[in-house]
């Protein structure tokens, strides 16, 4: 009874959205948009069990005088604040996101938005760190992010052409002098003769890449955007869509019960 | 600038240098803003909920619906309240009524919204002439077919990538690399637009430097 009540729960309201789906006319037509309005609603109340959640956590952080019980209380009084501010606000004005409230103009831009783009903005830091590691890998495909990479983020920038010469010469010079010298490590003849022959090839087209990512960045970067990047996320949308159908068909056919634990 | 808009600029600033700090190392003025960003969020996102999603659904439509529209407004309700007796033990298990709603819901917009969404748009719009006439568009169109086929053969794990379909997987995660590389040059413009914003907000804003 504990288990199949759910389990039915699950299933009715995943196979009615299905029909719906299927069936657009009444009374499945405008069960879509009805279901949906209740999914908001109950997903809405679970915010209550995180908060209680959060709260408790650290609410038992300062009755044990634990360490961090300081910044415990922070997060604490930080909650109370903004939740009487928007209930204020949205008492005295309908909604607490109204153009003349305290909420939106002091609270909202003074200290949710500094705090989230800042905290956002921290990550250009690591993401920098991040393409250092790929870099380190040494490997074909990580070079290959890297130079999309590097052209994308160059391609963005107005002056980004005037960074190529510098950037793809010092990256040239160090690839061919990477061949050379695997190619004077390396006993075997032929192994030899390649190696050198990549180096050689390298600083022949040096130039005319240069030139040419020199006078068609912006074209470059709608290019790697356009053809591989697009043919390639396409690839991984389906594949996650196609993903996401047989986990929420194993969910809707009790195969999946891991959420009633 | 009114005397609060200065008092909270200097907040403002304020959580920014001590977000900031965390460059340095791990610090307590770090802990300090993140801690107040975790308790302020939640509490945003409290009153968000309320305000945009349930009152207006839940309460406002009882107020100005009638007969059947207005009466099975007890069902969301009920499951709603079925939720929080999550927090009586004893019937506690009553709450699984409510999450294996919003779960079969969610399954159920998962196939509608997979297929809708993504499935279907991302087909028809995969299935270009690889021939048009143009040596350009049709190299463009060919690299378009095989990038988004090969990265599918990538994905494919039901087989062992040997052989043809071993090289096809390589194929694919030379794409799968270069979208990645990609998606990560903008992401990382992204950010640093926000801490262009940030910087700016520092020295013209706070500062008045520039």
């Amino acid at each position: 009874m504990k288990k199949e009540i759910p389990l039915a729960i699950t299933f009715i309201s995943g196979f009615l959205l299905i029909v719906a789906l299927f069936v657009p006319h009444r009374p499945f037509g405008d069960l879509e948009q009805r279901f949906n309005d209740w999914y908001i609603i109950v997903a809405g109340f679970t915010l209550i069990l995180g908060v209680d959640s959060l709260l408790a956590h650290h609410w038992k952080i300062i009755r044990r005088r634990q360490p961090g019980a300081f910044h415990s209380m922070a997060l604490i009084l930080s909650f109370i604040v903004t939740l009487v501010w928007g209930v204020w606000d949205g008492l005295k004005f309908g909604n607490p996101f109204d153009p003349a409230s305290t909420f939106l103009r002091y609270f909202y831009t003074y200290v949710f938005v500094s705090l989230q783009a800042t905290m956002f903005s921290l990550l250009a830091f690591f993401i920098a760190s991040a393409a250092y590691r790929a870099f380190r890998a040494r490997t074909s495909t990580a070079t290959l992010l890297l130079v999309a990479a590097a052209l994308v983020m160059l391609g963005n920038v107005p002056k980004g052409y005037l960074a190529i010469p510098p950037v793809v010469a010092i990256t040239g010079l160090l690839l061919a002098f990477h061949f050379f010298r695997e190619g004077q490590e390396t006993a075997e003849t032929t192994m030899r003769i390649v190696y050198w022959g990549t180096a050689l090839v390298i600083l022949v087209l040096l130039y005319p890449v240069i030139q040419f990512l020199y006078h068609n960045l912006p074209a470059v970067k709608d290019w790697i955007m356009n053809v591989p990047h697009l043919g390639a996320k396409r690839g991984i949308l389906i594949g996650v869509a196609l993903g996401a159908v047989a986990i929420s068909l194993r969910i809707i056919l009790g195969i999946e019960r891991t959420y009633l634990r | 600038m009114s005397g609060m808009d200065l008092l909270f600029t200097w907040i403002a600033a304020g959580l920014t240098l001590a977000i900031f700090s965390f460059l340095y190392r791990d610090n307590p003025f770090y802990k300090f803003a993140e801690h107040i960003y975790v308790g302020s969020a939640a509490a945003y996102w409290f009153i968000y909920l309320w305000f945009f999603d349930v009152k207006p659904k839940l309460i406002d439509a009882w107020i100005s619906n009638t007969g059947f529209e207005r009466y099975i407004l007890i069902v969301p309700a009920f499951l709603s309240f079925l939720m929080l007796l999550r927090f009586i033990p004893k019937v506690a298990w009553l709450s699984r009524w409510a999450i294996a709603f919003t779960v079969g819901m969610g399954a159920g917009l998962g196939i509608t919204g997979a297929i809708q969404g993504y499935i279907v748009p991302q087909v028809k719009a995969g299935m270009l002439p690889l021939w048009t006439g143009q040596w350009g568009n049709s190299l463009n169109y060919i690299i378009l077919v095989v990038s988004t086929v090969t990265t599918l053969v990538y994905f494919f794990f039901s087989k062992e990538h040997k052989g043809g379909l071993g090289f096809l997987a390589k194929v694919g995660i030379m794409f799968i690399m270069i979208a990645f590389g990609a998606s990560f040059g903008s992401t990382i413009m992204a950010r640093i637009s926000l801490l262009i914003g940030r910087l700016y907000f520092l020295f013209h804003d706070w500062l008045h430097l520039v």
